[in-house]
């Protein structure tokens, strides 16, 4: 037993804890609403009690360490939600701006067709009328327009989704890059027994980041922590980055590269794979049904057109120019073969006044010209299946953001700041503190008590 | 369990909820549709475009038929004046074969007759729109020219060809009737007859047979003017189809796409609620916590 001094040294133990118990409560207030903060706790315990003869005695507190919570696994699911969401998200937003060209029924290629066959019906009583004859050629003209317009705001969504991937490419690189930083600094503070939460902390951030734009799974190794895609190209591993790239495929797209490997198609989270899918899958379906429909339609109505005969009763020849064979760009591609309404082929005999051979034309309207389905068929299915793409990954995103969030909720509950509680820790290491000042200032008078004792009186 | 201290991004999230929700109803009642883009309700912006194709149809042949129309009637009273100038030379046919007129009664007889044809001529020469109703489909060229060395007296220049125009779907009618069937049919030719009438009544020769093939070929001819008749009963009929039709469409397209109102303002205004009961529960979060009450 030490006596007074120990009782000074033990008050002192106390006062210190407290301080630093204080200083952890300090810092979460201070970083109470920093994105990625897991709060801190300062973990009190007895110090090494000392024996004396059968008696055991304490020495006082200290803290043993400072703790970040949080959960590893609802990290690791909180990441892979993000891949999903995030994925989904992208998805969604780009069909939204897909399916803006297919919304009306009363503009674009649905009503085009609609408005074409209508003025062959209207001609059909008088098909020697210059002014209804340019109405046909008229409407045919648009139709074809909204086709090649169409097609193009197509094509040029998927090259701007093209740049995107490689944007997205060199922020996962320089997040990977970062992380890796921070591994490194993570290990160093580590291998000297320092405490390395807050980096802990900025890594997981870095790799929310990136899970919100690719897939990426993070597997703990004894350098650390390792990424790699799902599918298990490398990102990082310990304090070292890999690079991914891109590299211009022969069809225009950009192919995600790792190291010399194509993974372009085995990307199956994050904003990257959303943009791919939408760039490779949804695109190219959008735009080989309208090349379908351009083609199948311009060929019937051009055969319909050969069978007869134009207002100066020579046969009639193509009404579009006629699209590649396969199809292939006919949405694009097709425009008007002819300029003069008199070479519309009304009659069937050659004479002016005939108009059978607008039934004909006419009947192209209930001719199946894509896998059996009459061009309005075709476009509503395609109207169909634009709609029920984006209403259904619609659901899917809602369903995934409010599982991210009850996640993002779980983790709050386990790694939030909660002011109250900072304030209730406050109250109780302020009266900690206060007790072992106490402590100390009774010790000291029991000590100058001592010091004057035989003094005949108190120490001035 | 602990509780999420922050729930700031969940009242957010909610808030965005309540306002895309109101957002959307708000579209609706101003755009007053349900459906603004095919995401919405795919099924139903598919059948709008079919529904859109039938609308525009039924207005198309709206449109036919008052063309159509405008052609028969044309047709019909070319023919109604056809018949009374008919009906006047077989009077003057009779006044001429009465055996006490002179001769230069008769050629005036004759020359009225001659009048008369070429009356016809120029009714059988009617247009519409710049078209021949009476020339087949040869719509260009007149389809009478008189001809003294023709037996009939002119010489056609038509075919008898009959177009048709849809007036609705599936559903076309004839739309002319060529000269050759109405005025020059083989068996019934008015202008024959009225030429052998015209040469009858200045030679006083045969009168009464021409008389009676002219009555012949007039009733020939009266017949055939049935077909206009038939023909305007027909569009006056399938108008009043198209115009239910076209009711039927209306409130198709409106069921599909249309905006139930009260249920649009309803949800309009519990979402708006919701709006405010969310803004001003985030207000009231973090108005206080313990740090208030240690002073």
């Amino acid at each position: 037993m030490s006596g007074l001094y120990g009782s000074l040294s033990i008050a002192l133990s106390a006062l210190a804890s407290s301080q630093q118990a204080l200083e952890t409560t300090a810092n979460n207030v201070a970083n109470a609403n920093t994105p990625g903060y897991s709060r801190q706790r300062s973990v009190l315990e007895p110090a090494l009690p000392v024996n004396y003869g059968p008696l055991t005695f304490g020495t006082g507190v200290v803290i043993s360490k400072i703790e970040s919570l949080r959960d590893p696994i609802l990290e690791i699911q909180l990441n892979q939600q993000t891949q999903h969401q995030s994925r989904l998200d992208t998805e969604l937003q780009q069909l939204q701006q897909i399916q803006t060209g297919f919304g009306s029924a009363s503009s674009g290629i649905g009503a085009d067709i609609t408005k074409f066959f209508n003025a062959l019906q209207q001609l059909s009583p008088d098909p020697t009328n210059l002014a209804l004859r340019q109405a046909v050629l008229t409407a045919a003209g648009n139709l074809a327009t909204d086709f090649n317009l169409s097609a193009t705001n197509l094509q040029t969504q998927g090259s701007n989704l093209n740049q995107s991937v490689t944007e997205s490419i060199g922020e996962v690189n320089t997040l990977t890059a970062e992380i890796a930083s921070v591994n490194q600094q993570i290990s160093y503070l580590e291998n000297v027994h320092q405490n390395a939460s807050s980096l802990v902390d900025q890594q997981t951030s870095l790799i929310r980041k990136l899970s919100s734009l690719i897939d990426v799974q993070v597997i703990p190794t004894d350098q650390g922590i390792s990424l790699t895609t799902s599918s298990g190209a490398p990102l990082v591993s310990g304090g070292q980055s890999f690079a991914l790239s891109t590299d211009l495929a022969s069809n225009g797209s950009e192919r995600v590269m790792s190291g010399s490997q194509d993974i372009t198609n085995t990307l199956t989270g994050g904003s990257l794979a959303g943009t791919i899918h939408i760039r490779d899958v949804q695109i190219p379906g959008m735009l080989g049904q309208l090349d379908q429909l351009a083609a199948g339609l311009s060929t019937a109505l051009n055969t319909a057109n050969h069978a007869g005969y134009d207002l100066s009763g020579n046969l009639g020849g193509n009404l579009f120019v006629a699209p590649p064979v396969g199809g292939v760009g006919a949405a694009s591609g097709i425009r008007l073969a002819i300029t003069d309404p008199t070479l519309l082929a009304a009659s069937t005999d050659g004479t002016p006044g005939s108009n059978g051979n607008l039934a004909t034309l006419s009947a192209v309207h209930d001719q199946g010209v894509v896998n059996g389905q009459t061009p309005l068929e075709y476009y509503s299915n395609t109207v169909f299946q634009v709609g029920s793409t984006a209403s259904n990954t619609s659901a899917d995103a809602s369903a995934a953001d409010q599982i991210l969030r009850q996640l993002q909720d779980q983790r709050g509950s386990v790694s939030g700041v909660s002011l109250d509680e900072e304030a209730a820790n406050m109250v109780q290491f302020q009266t900690a503190y206060q007790a072992a000042a106490r402590v100390v200032s009774t010790v000291n008078a029991l000590l100058s008590d001592a010091v004057n004792l035989g003094l005949g009186g108190t120490m001035q | 369990m602990r509780v999420n201290p922050y729930p700031m991004q969940d009242l957010l999230a909610e808030l965005n909820q309540t306002q895309l929700a109101a957002q959307k109803a708000m579209i609706a009642i101003s755009t007053g549709r349900s459906v603004n883009s095919p995401s919405d309700n795919p099924a139903a912006a598919a059948l709008e475009v079919q529904n859109n194709d039938l609308t525009s149809f039924n207005e198309g042949y709206l449109q036919n038929l008052t063309t159509v129309n405008g052609q028969f009637s044309a047709a019909d009273s070319a023919l109604g004046s056809v018949v009374t100038s008919l009906q006047r030379a077989i009077t003057l046919g009779v006044q001429g074969a009465t055996s006490i007129l002179s001769d230069s009664n008769r050629a005036a007889i004759a020359q009225e007759l001659t009048g008369i044809q070429s009356q016809v001529i120029s009714l059988a020469n009617t247009s519409y729109q710049g078209n021949y109703i009476f020339g087949g489909t040869a719509t260009g060229a007149l389809p009478y020219d008189a001809n003294n060395a023709d037996p009939s007296g002119v010489t056609y220049n038509g075919n008898d060809v009959v177009n048709q125009v849809a007036i609705g779907s599936g559903y076309q009618i004839e739309v002319n009737q060529p000269g050759s069937k109405i005025f020059s049919a083989s068996s019934n030719n008015v202008f024959l007859a009225l030429n052998n009438l015209i040469v009858a009544v200045q030679t006083n020769t045969n009168v009464d047979t021409a008389i009676s093939s002219l009555s012949s070929a007039a009733g020939y001819l009266s017949a055939q003017r049935v077909f206009y008749g038939n023909a305007m009963n027909q569009v006056a009929s399938q108008t009043t189809y198209l115009n239910t039709a076209k009711l039927q469409l209306a409130q198709q397209q409106n069921s599909l796409v249309g905006v139930d109102l009260p249920t649009a303002a309803t949800t309009l205004s519990s979402a708006q609620a919701d709006t405010q009961a969310t803004l001003a529960a985030i207000s009231k979060f973090s108005q206080m916590n313990l740090f208030d009450y240690l002073r």
